[in-house]
């Protein structure tokens, strides 16, 4: 499943203002894999999504993507910038443009960005909308759509720009419970056909069966990292299995 | 002066009447759109976090904002020529004036209606590859444009009844070309009341076709 090394982040250092947010993250992700972080509220897992996705600059450190570079606090040789859109994110508001049809939110990108014509651009939207189970829906506007189709319509608008790793932050925390289920199994389906994923999420069904590595993550610091079953059956760092215990509800797991 | 109020005084000067509400109707037309345009560009350069442009942008509006339009007509008129060599007659200056007036006040309404696009938009366009430019085009104006409906109505109705103080230049509008007929006719009342009924069917079905905008706008995104 897992293949050559695709993202690797190096030492990222993150601030605001005085505070540190993110002290010295190193990660790797190997293309072809998914990989859930979990961790407090406040670790700094949406920042580091956030540094990785270029929506905030970084105070030192290096993030490459496949050996182009997505940001860095030094010059990085001869290495290229990655394109914006190689790096897809999905966040926990939806955030789809609510004066367009969902056919047009998800057109606007790739016509833009990637010169797509209409109608190629349309036929590769229709593919998608039938992936996630929209395909009756392009015509409609966000407003009429759940919580749940709404963020699967924001994974197809991330997915027409076909980008080399999808950044997942919280996506399924603003749905009614019922609605979780359908996010999550579109993004299954996703990963099972070789999408390179970074998740975030508090859904640790999904991470026992969908995640190759479990990140654990506690402030600003990758505390520790392993397979789901290896990390959530037997945590080696205290922190990671007092967070375990409590988001399990269990007092200690021995 | 006659006791009674006698509106058929006024009917054989319709036609100049007519005239001027042509000249009112020409000159709010031309302000509109040079504010409207003026208004735009002043919001995207004081939003532009360029100082070298939000900085004149700023001292613009402040300026325009904060001195009466009546100065402002009376300057362009009489103060224009000895200072450029630049000579307009009352019209040409009157619709400079207001339209450099208005540009000010639109450009307030759609800074605060981009502003109040949420900054998430903005976010979304960014991960989808979507540059500034593209974003700002496709996306954020859009939703801005809906937001600053009702008060850009308003400023238009405001800025057509404000096209009255050309009069003072004498610039042949509606209100100038009242004056004249008040003073032949000593029926100032009744004058000045089809003149206010001129100005409200020059002004109303801007009102109405605004309430309808905003009606359709609100239909389609639901
Ligand atoms: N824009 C911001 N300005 C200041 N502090 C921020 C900002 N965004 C996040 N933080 C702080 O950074 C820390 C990490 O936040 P975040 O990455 O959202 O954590 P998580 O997603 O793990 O809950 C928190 O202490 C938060 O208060
Ligand atoms: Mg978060």
């Amino acid at each position: 499943m897992t293949g050559e090394l695709l993202l690797s982040v190096r030492q990222l250092v993150k601030r605001y203002g005085s505070t540190t947010v993110l002290d010295g993250v190193d990660l790797d992700v190997a293309a072809g894999s998914a990989l859930v972080i979990i961790g407090p509220s406040g670790s700094g897992k949406s920042t580091l999504l956030r540094c990785i996705a270029r929506l905030e600059p970084i105070a030192a450190g290096t993030i490459m993507l496949d050996g182009k570079f997505v940001a860095s606090s030094e010059r990085v040789g001869q290495a290229q910038a990655v394109a914006a859109h190689d790096i897809g994110m999905v966040f926990q508001s939806f955030n789809l443009f609510p004066h367009l049809t969902v056919l047009d939110n998800l057109t606007l990108a790739p016509r833009r960005v990637l010169g797509l014509g209409r109608a190629e651009a349309e036929a590769r939207a229709r593919d998608l909308l039938a992936v996630v189970g929209l395909a009756e829906k392009a015509e409609a506007y966000p407003a009429k759509l759940s919580g749940g189709q709404q963020q699967r319509a924001a994974i197809a608008r991330a997915l027409m720009m076909r980008p080399r790793l999808m950044l997942f932050d919280e996506v399924t925390s603003a749905l009614d419970p019922e609605l979780v289920g359908e996010v999550l199994k579109v993004m299954r389906t996703l990963s099972r056909e070789g999408m390179t994923m970074l998740v975030v999420t508090h859904e640790m069904g999904f991470a026992r069966d969908v995640a190759d590595d479990v990140v654990f993550m506690d402030h600003g610091r990758v505390v520790e990292r392993g397979p789901p079953d290896q990390l959530f059956a037997a945590p080696q760092e205290p922190r990671t299995r007092a967070f375990l215990s409590r988001l399990l509800g269990r007092d200690g797991d021995e | 002066m006659g006791a009674m109020f006698d509106i058929d005084v006024v009917v054989p000067y319709l036609p100049d009447l007519a005239s001027g509400l042509w000249v009112t109707f020409r000159l709010g037309v031309i302000s509109v759109v040079l504010g409207v345009v003026l208004g735009l560009l002043l919001a995207l350069a004081r939003l532009s976090g360029t100082r070298l442009l939000a900085w004149p942008a700023y001292l613009y509006i402040e300026l325009f904002r904060t001195t009466p339009p009546l100065v402002q007509i009376i300057w362009f008129y009489y103060g224009l020529p000895p200072l450029t060599g630049i000579e307009l007659d009352p019209f040409g200056a009157a619709a400079l004036a207001l339209g450099l007036n208005i540009a000010a006040f639109f450009a307030e309404i759609f800074r605060a209606g981009v502003e109040a696009v949420p900054a998430t938009q903005w976010q979304a366009a960014k991960v989808l590859g979507l540059g500034r430019l593209d974003t700002l085009r496709s996306v954020i104006l859009p939703q801005a444009a809906r937001l600053v409906l009702a008060p850009t109505g308003t400023t238009v109705i405001y800025l057509v009844k404000g096209t009255a103080l050309a009069s003072a230049i004498g610039a042949p509008e509606l209100l100038r070309v009242g004056q004249l007929v008040a003073l032949e006719t000593f029926r100032p009342v009744e004058v000045l009341t089809v003149i206010a009924v001129a100005y409200f069917v020059l002004t109303y079905p801007i009102a109405l076709a605004f309430m309808a905008l905003e009606k359709r706008v609100a239909r389609a995104r639901a």
